[in-house]
């Protein structure tokens, strides 16, 4: 796992990454974020709470609600989870991107739970798992913060440093367990494939109160965010503080500017055959650039495929991709990207190409989800659909693949897959997958009902980029009444009537389909 | 999909104990035969092993001089075959004269015919009629002698033959209780043959499934010349027109008339002649409906029955309407070697290169079973291999199934079970192409081999390749480094 973390998890395929890791590897301890209930380990290291924490602490419960991956005008039943967050500036509260992402609803309250108010989403990095809440209406809620002080940020803690974690019972005790860092890595806690500096602390948890989303203190100060806790190792993973600092000193000002990306896919280059064909000198690292990201800023800065990576930001690289942090060691170079620069910031390359070396400086680009083919995640936005006499189509996103289930990588139907894995193969010609994601059995859709998961190539003869382009092409109907649909790979069109379909549409309004279209310009921003 | 199990009767099953006295069976019970099979199956994940000896009984029966018909699997990757009759403990040896995977039927001789020239013969007859009342005689698990049950023809239908997997043909379903063991014997209605008891399902009690007249005469007259030629198949997909949007955008009357052609397989029967977006009106002077169906003797059926009941080298009469214009066109019927890739292979040779440890092989369903590919390119380039014809560039898809370790391999990480693109540049067209890739006359300083979905290439030193793979063949008892031949 250590030898993957791909700065370019923005688009890079699963496959792709898949092909530079190990395959002795193992799965993240405790990757899996552990819910309120999960930690039922027995508690030994809980000291006496110092007056301090508890006064810079307020409980956060959201309700979350999910789109409905098959129905995408209703969403899915409500989820409440209760977590703590830390006050980090004048009425400022960190917590993860877990608990607030598809929020419908944020309630701060306060540790001893006297005062409540409804909360607001400030600014949030899903990539990075951490979010920052404010009032809803902070005149209103003027004092929900008396007696509440921020948090100082602190400084980064090495191997060995103690942390306190900071629970609070339902009965408003607060709850310190003091944990030790074993272990400074880079992983992936919340969405796949996005590595983060993250403290491995040994600690025994309550499972009395919630296991993430806690703050974690040291010296008095904030040292990180509990982003999971896994009860049968008893490790808890910590978003290290650097990460945390970072997002919070931008957030606080306002204009988060988020995460960048150099857009590279590396693989290791410890094979002493596969050295000798690149020519690397036996004294140096370097990693070997496998894929680049379309209109990355490695591609942009003149990154080429094949590449050698010799040094980031003058840290040398090693065979395997680490290089030497003076705090933490070892460590993985994608942190030099992820971790400790932010969007617009310049950083220079070496890289060994046919033998010779070349300096190259790249200014770090932030690639929203939102810009990808298969948007990896779709918190705080509404699903983009159509539904037309009877036909759903969606725009392919990864929450939906993985809606087919625990074993989705081999179940989902392999086209959709494709895009996912290869995008550069659809992107001349499409900015987002529309696709047939199902039929409703109606007047309309007689004889259709087999068809589901096809990729519309067009509509009446128009191409379409994405969900706008297939909303107009309908809009326009053709002389004989009938709209075609055409669909890539396979090698047919199909037909639906104008004037049964809007009867059909009508209908559908009326048995309780809220709408029969999204598409982007009518999404409620957040 | 319901799970189907062949009846043919394990070695290992244990053999109830208990024998009821069963009365003198009548003549002709005397020609229903027991098999007792000697198989060995090779393994496709060590594939230059001899593979897993076993053994197995099933049930057949005479048809005519030296003639015994069974079934296919009971016979598959048979090493020795022999054959008892009722009432007698002496074994005959019994060769393979016919075999036929792909409907699962097989013809037998024994080597001294001399005991059973007095024997009655079956004679067949048609398809029975539904809720008639049918025979089933064979030697299945529950002791050693013959068995005969009753049944009921419950159901007349088209389904998978699972000894394949691949094929679909007529089929017979009855409720009568047949068992492992029953594979291959007849099933009777007034003493003459309507079909072959052949699989059941896994799900259901009481439900047999008996292969029917038609699919064993077919077998019967393609081996007339001396050899089985395989099914043979139009190689098109089609989608219904019952949708009235669609007959109007193709301004077609609302008759329930034609079937949409959406795809034609490349160097298949229909290659060159129709097209997507053809509709298909008649074949062989049949109509065909919107649901791609034809009527014969008063039953619906898919319009695949005309071409069922033909043989390679026969023609088809297709009326069509492509482009607005009518087309009459008769069309000589091909069978499609490359359809093996999606049916389980029996009786072959897995293929194999070892070469630095590394083990190629080329892709069909038996690899596929035993290694379970999960990259999406491998699955991807299987799926398209017969549709998009892929088959046309590359004969085989060569994978890199295993990488036996080895100091020359040893930093090869996440390559397993990719599909190998180029060797030294040059795309690889079948196994025995990239043999010759990976051993060219002169010896290059690097072997670059490119696998789809790997983000490096896989790099190995020349002048180390003869070392390493004398190395491998003797630590892991390597007879063969290769086998390029079934």
């Amino acid at each position: 796992m250590r030898l993957l973390v791909p700065a370019l998890a923005a688009t890079l395929p699963l496959g792709a990454l898949l092909s530079c890791k190990p395959e002795a590897a193992a799965a993240p301890a405790g990757a899996a974020a552990t819910g309120a209930d999960a930690g039922a380990a027995a508690a030994v290291a809980v000291v006496e709470p110092a007056a301090d924490p508890i006064e810079s602490v307020v409980r956060v419960n959201t309700t979350r609600q999910a789109w409905n991956p098959s129905q995408p005008w209703e969403k899915l039943k409500p989820r409440n989870r209760r977590s703590l967050g830390a006050i980090v500036g004048p009425g400022q509260v960190l917590t993860t991107a877990e608990m607030v992402a598809d929020h419908t609803y944020i309630e701060l309250e306060s540790p001893d739970g006297k005062k409540l108010a409804p909360g607001r989403l400030l600014a949030v990095d899903y990539e990075a798992n951490l979010a920052l809440l404010g009032l809803e209406d902070p005149e209103a809620d003027a004092g929900f913060f008396d007696r509440l002080d921020p948090l100082e940020l602190g400084d980064p803690v090495g191997i060995g440093s103690e942390l306190e974690i900071i629970q609070v019972e339902d009965s408003g005790v607060p709850l310190v367990t003091t944990g030790t860092v074993q272990q400074v890595d880079i992983l992936a806690d919340f969405l796949p494939g996005e590595y983060f500096l993250t403290y491995e602390v040994k600690a025994s948890m309550q499972s009395a109160a919630s296991s993430f989303s806690l703050p974690a203190l040291h010296d008095g100060r904030l040292a990180g965010v509990v982003t999971s806790y896994d009860s049968d190792d008893q490790i808890c993973n910590v978003l290290a503080t650097e990460i945390v600092n970072r997002f919070v000193e931008e957030a606080v000002g306002g204009g988060y500017r988020g995460v960048a990306t150099l857009g590279i896919a590396v693989t290791p280059t410890d094979d002493q055959h596969f050295r000798r064909w690149l020519k690397i000198p036996d004294d140096a690292g370097g990693i070997y650039i496998s894929s680049l990201l379309k209109e990355g800023s490695a591609e942009k800065a003149g990154v080429r495929k094949g590449d050698v990576l010799l040094s980031v930001a003058g840290h040398d690289i090693d065979r395997l991709g680490y290089y030497e942090h003076e705090i933490y060691g070892r460590l993985y170079w994608s942190h030099l990207v992820r971790g400790s620069r932010t969007a617009g910031d310049e950083v220079a390359l070496v890289v060994l190409r046919d033998g010779e070396k070349h300096e190259i400086n790249a200014v770090l680009e932030r690639r929203e989800a939102s810009d990808q083919l298969v948007p990896k995640y779709t918190y705080g936005s509404a699903p983009n659909y159509l539904v037309k006499g009877g036909l759903v189509f969606q725009e392919l996103t990864r929450p939906l693949l993985r809606s087919f289930g625990d074993e989705w990588e081999s179940r989902a139907p392999l086209d959709l897959l494709d895009a996912l894995e290869n995008p550069e193969k659809y992107e001349d010609r499409a900015d987002r997958i529309v696709f047939l994601s199902g039929v409703i059995a109606t007047p309309a859709t007689i004889g259709y009902e087999p068809l589901r998961n096809l990729v519309v190539e067009e509509v009446n003869g128009r191409p379409i980029r994405d969900m706008a382009d297939l909303v107009d092409a309908f809009a326009t109907v053709p002389d004989d009444g009938l709209h075609s649909i055409r669909f890539a790979k396979e090698d047919f069109t199909v037909h639906l009537d104008e004037l049964v379909s809007t009867q059909v549409d009508t209908q559908l309004l009326q048995r309780g389909l809220t709408r029969l279209s999204r598409v982007p310009e009518e999404m409620g921003g957040e | 999909m319901p799970r189907i199990v062949l009846f043919l009767l394990a070695s290992l099953l244990p053999l109830a104990a208990q024998t009821a006295p069963i009365g003198a069976p009548s003549d002709v019970y005397r020609s229903v035969v027991r098999i007792e099979a000697a198989v060995q199956v090779p393994d496709y994940s060590t594939p230059w092993n001899s593979g897993r000896f076993g053994g197995g009984i099933g049930s057949g029966f005479l048809i005519g001089e030296n003639r015994f018909l069974t079934n296919a699997h009971v016979v598959s990757n048979a090493r020795r075959l022999l054959i008892t009759i009722h009432g007698s403990s002496k074994k005959y040896p019994a060769k393979v004269e016919f075999i036929a995977h792909d409907c699962d039927l097989a013809l037998l001789s024994v080597e001294d015919f001399s005991d059973f020239e007095d024997f009655p013969t079956f004679e067949f007859d048609g398809v029975p009629e539904l809720e008639s009342q049918v025979r089933v005689i064979g030697y299945p698990v529950g002791g050693e002698r013959l068995s005969v049950t009753r049944g009921v023809v419950s159901r007349i239908d088209y389904s998978t033959y699972s000894h394949s997997r691949a094929d679909q043909h007529l089929v017979v379903q009855i409720d009568a209780a047949i068992n492992p063991g029953n594979s291959g014997g007849p099933v009777l209605q007034d003493n003459k043959v309507i079909g072959v008891a052949f699989q059941g399902l896994r799900s259901a009690d009481d439900t047999g499934y008996i292969i029917p007249i038609p699919v064993v005469q077919r077998f019967l007259k393609d081996i007339e010349d001396g050899r089985y030629d395989h099914y043979a198949d139009l190689s098109i997909s089609t989608f219904p027109l019952y949708n009235p949007a669609m007959r109007e955008a193709l301004q077609l009357p609302d008759n329930d008339r034609g079937v949409l052609v959406t795809g034609v397989v490349p160097e298949g029967t229909c290659d060159g002649v129709l097209e997507p977006g053809d509709i298909l009106f008649g074949i062989d002077g049949n109509p065909v409906d919107s649901a791609g169906q034809i009527v014969i003797d008063g039953a619906r059926i898919d319009l695949n029955e005309i071409v069922e009941r033909k043989f390679k080298g026969d023609t088809v009469e297709l009326r069509y309407l492509s482009d607005g214009t009518w087309h009459d066109r008769e069309v000589t019927l091909k069978t499609l070697p490359q359809n093996q890739m999606y049916a389980i292979q029996y009786e072959k040779q897995p293929r194999y290169i070892v070469f630095a440890g590394l083990v190629f092989q080329p892709l069909d369903t038996n690899l596929f079973a035993t290694a379970k590919f999960e990259d999406i390119n491998v699955r991807r380039l299987y799926q398209d291999y017969l549709p998009e014809g892929l088959f046309t560039e590359r004969e085989d898809i060569v994978i890199l199934t295993r990488i036996e370790s080895d100091p020359i391999n040893s930093a090869l990480r996440g390559f397993r079970g990719l599909a190998v693109d180029k060797i030294n540049g040059t795309e690889v067209r079948s196994l025995a192409h990239a043999h010759e890739l990976l051993h060219p006359a002169e010896m290059p300083e690097f072997f670059v081999i490119e696998c789809f979905g790997a983000g490096r290439p896989l790099i190995l030193p020349g002048d180390e390749i003869a070392e390493a793979n004398e190395r491998v063949q003797r630590t892991y008892s390597i007879d063969q480094l290769s086998n390029l031949e079934e």
